[in-house]
């Protein structure tokens, strides 16, 4: 048993949280998202070519270093604590993931395109009828000739807006497909948004979407494994990231307690507020003790890794609630505004208790996954 | 004992829901349906008060000499109940529900003359003045100067008020200064009431996590407030405030709103899918959670209803409001969680256009189409999540209140 970073993911921590610190400005990438572009590019840029984060978990023969499960943590959580808004997760987690498990030309070409940072991949899973139960998607892809057709609608496709490539699903008679979509495609309907934690996100209509024969990523009807795989990847992956949100807030809130005197003496000194701060250390640490769980089976067979994923993300969805609102509520008001960095993680930490299967959901999952 | 209604009761729930059918417009039920706080769109929420004041009805809790109704305890509840049912916007509590009742309890008769009939027509319309940077939970130790002026006998006011709610769309604010500086904190304040439209008065707006400009931060730089604008006597302020805090905290019927927000959270569950398959309502998780929020709301309903009884025989509120105010702006939390969770993908779309927020909105381009993802009351969902972590925070946190009832009830 060893917890221990080895040297190459100690450097690959500490040279993304040098470069975050001196060249992630909070400030600047909130502009970024409420007025201008909606992300950073640069900072993307910088991702691939100075810091190699983008390839860091992906196989040598894309391009990548070869790293897994553990470079994804350390990457993610360092991304966590300097509120990073860019589609890590979403593109070099996720898609390449879904992209990794398909084989095939496109699949190995885009894959190359992301880790030298000039593809962002956005997957459409989701549904208003069926949420987040992407296995109940109710798109339809039909064979035209050699082409493929897909019509319905998705939500909440985060990074869709500023992607180059989308990854869609869709129902077959077989069962659940992945296409896989340059943006400019005709036939997509995009409805671009802000999402509350400042990322961006896109609604999608699809009518009469007509794509070539190899956009499709895998066996017809086969998709499902390797999403249900994804989704554990993602949510993993927004654990770790959480967890640094989380190691953010509540150093914020110690020094502010330390700081803030009221009665004549700073409000830190008062019991009921320390036991508060205990209790939100120790979610704290739960977190980062259920982070390792996930992390540490994500390649295990499915229903072990299932198992180990949803008690992560039960467990961080409660911390980050608990975190989240007790960091407000200790700030006062000042932490209900946009002046201090402490509102901004707290929207981020309220999105990540409903991504990739909301606490409730995972909670049902580990339930049905021990019964027996 | 009785909880059910009398024949003239049920005479006037149907007089008020004939009202209310009569004169709340579709488009002032949305400002009531689409609120992101406990704070209405601020034309929305005025145009009601002029249709309520028509009717005698804008500050029923006001003594009938005044304006007021002379209504039972009953009447009050369903009249409350009533108006939240129909989707009613919220009138601003600072005027009505607050200073009115610091005027007349401590007021002199000219002031009760010039100020309560201009609240009642929202020509005098307040903001509250009591926070300060340094100054929140432990309001006593405020600072905000302010120097008798023998020459003209007015007060100089000098200093900085925060998290003042709508100043800019005030014209009045009530506050608190401080007079002279004793021993005991609470000495040398003062209760005044300022014009906001004097010399020296600089507002700054607050940016929420919602996004909203509600709040606000006031300055004063030696701001002339004339004596004749002191409520009770200077230096005492505090036994003023005191009595408007408990107003403030409690005393009101909130469980309505709950009760009617619960079955809002219902009813959206039951159109969105739940985690296993099928809609959320059936879902066992999520229906527990949600019967637990609604059980506390009808438990909310008979404490409050106890609390109403106490002030009709002529108490006030005492400590019964601070256990009012936590209990009620938790369970409102509750109530904003459940409907983030009810709302899925789409309540994670930043979309204000699709509500009416209580404030202004910065930064913010709404699509050139009017596109929403979802209905708008998913839009809602969040907004009023962010706001609402304000409930236990504002009127004394609720960790302030848990210090008063450990102090007033069990004798800590």
């Amino acid at each position: 048993m060893d917890f221990n970073l080895s040297h190459e993911q100690q450097l690959l921590r500490d040279g993304l949280t040098k470069f975050l610190s001196t060249r992630y400005d909070l400030e600047a990438s909130r502009a970024a998202v409420k007025s201008g572009a909606g992300w950073q590019p640069d900072i993307w840029r910088a991702f691939a070519d100075e810091l190699g984060i983008l390839g860091a978990a992906l196989p040598e023969d894309v391009g990548g270093i070869g790293g897994g499960p553990v470079e994804v943590m350390v990457i993610a959580e360092a991304l966590g604590l300097a509120l990073v808004v860019e589609p890590y997760v979403d593109t070099v987690v996720v898609a390449a993931g879904l992209l990794r498990r398909a084989d095939g030309d496109v699949a190995a070409a885009l894959l190359e395109d992301i880790v030298a940072g000039r593809a962002i991949v956005a997957l459409a899973a989701a549904e208003a009828e069926s949420g987040d139960r992407w296995q109940d998607a109710a798109t339809t892809a039909r064979r035209d000739g050699s082409d493929w057709v897909l019509d319905g609608a998705k939500i909440m496709a985060v990074g869709a807006p500023i992607a180059t490539h989308l990854l869609v699903t869709a129902r077959t008679d077989s069962g659940i497909s992945l296409f896989c979509v340059d943006v400019g495609t005709a036939g997509i309907e995009l409805h671009g948004y802000r999402t509350i934690d400042d990322r961006r996100a896109a609604d999608l209509v699809l009518t009469g979407l007509r794509l070539p024969a190899d956009a499709l990523l895998g066996e017809e009807g086969q998709a499902w494994p390797s999403l249900d795989r994804a989704r554990d990847e993602g949510a993993a992956a927004v654990c770790a990231e959480a967890v640094g949100g989380m190691r953010k807030v509540l150093a914020d809130t110690v020094e502010y307690c330390k700081q803030r005197q009221q009665f004549g003496q700073p409000i830190g000194s008062f019991q009921v507020l320390q036991h508060r701060m205990v209790d939100m250390h120790m979610e704290l640490e739960q977190s980062v003790a259920a982070v390792y769980l996930a992390v540490l089976n994500l390649e295990a067979e499915p229903a072990t890794r299932a198992r180990a994923v949803s008690a992560a993300k039960a467990t961080i969805g409660r911390a980050a609630r608990f975190i989240g609102q007790n960091a407000v509520q200790l700030h006062g008001g000042m932490g209900m505004t946009e002046e201090l960095a402490i509102g901004h993680y707290f929207k981020r930490l309220t999105a990540v208790q409903y991504e990739f299967g909301t606490t409730d959901h995972h909670l049902a999952r580990y339930a049905e996954l021990t019964r027996a | 004992m009785d909880l059910t209604w009398s024949p003239t009761d049920v005479a006037f729930r149907d007089e008020v829901r004939a009202f209310l059918q009569d004169k709340l417009t579709p488009e002032l039920q949305r400002a009531g349906r689409l609120m992101t706080s406990v704070y209405s769109d601020h034309e929305a929420s005025l145009q009601w008060q002029a249709i309520l004041h028509e009717r005698g009805w804008a500050a029923p809790a006001w003594p009938v000499e005044y304006g007021g109704c002379d209504w039972s305890l009953t009447q009050h509840y369903v009249f409350s109940r009533e108006s939240t049912l129909a989707g009613a916007p919220a009138l601003s509590p600072m005027g009505i529900r607050m200073v009115a009742h610091a005027i007349v309890a401590y007021g002199t008769q000219a002031q009760k003359d010039f100020f309560l009939p201009r609240i009642l027509t929202g020509e005098v319309f307040f903001c509250q003045g009591y926070s300060e940077p340094e100054s929140g939970s432990d309001l006593a130790s405020l600072s905000m100067a302010a120097i008798s002026d023998e020459a003209s006998g007015d007060l100089i006011c000098t200093g900085s008020k925060i998290w003042t709610t709508h100043a800019r769309e005030a014209n009045w604010m009530f506050g608190l200064v401080r007079t002279s500086r004793t021993a005991k904190k609470q000495q040398g304040i003062t209760f005044v009431l300022i014009d906001m439209s004097t010399p020296g008065i600089e507002i700054r707006p607050l940016v929420m996590t919602s996004g909203e400009e509600i709040q606000t931060q006031v300055y004063f730089d030696e701001v002339r407030v004339p004596k004749s604008n002191v409520i009770g006597q200077i230096d005492d302020g505090w036994t003023v405030a005191k009595y408007l805090l408990e107003f403030e905290r409690g005393g009101g019927a909130n469980a309505p709103a709950l009760q009617v927000r619960a079955a809002e959270v219902a009813a959206a569950a039951a159109s969105q899918p739940g985690p296993a398959g099928g809609s959320l309502i059936d879902d066992p998780g999520f229906a527990r959670k949600l019967a637990d929020a609604r059980i506390r709301t009808e438990v909310l309903e008979i404490l409050e209803y106890r609390v109403l009884a106490a002030l009709s025989g002529g108490g006030h509120p005492g400590s019964a409001s601070s256990m009012l105010k936590i209990l009620s702006t938790e369970l409102s939390q509750a109530l904003t969680e459940l409907s983030m969770e009810a709302a899925g993908p789409s309540g994670r779309a930043y979309q204000p256009h699709a509500a009416l927020p209580g404030g202004p909105v910065t930064e913010y381009e709404p699509p050139a189409d009017g596109y929403v993802s979802g209905e708008p009351w998913q839009a809602v969902a969040p907004l009023h999540y962010f706001n609402d972590r304000a409930g236990s925070i504002f009127a004394g946190s609720n960790e302030i209140q848990r210090n008063i009832l450990a102090k007033a009830e069990l004798g800590l």
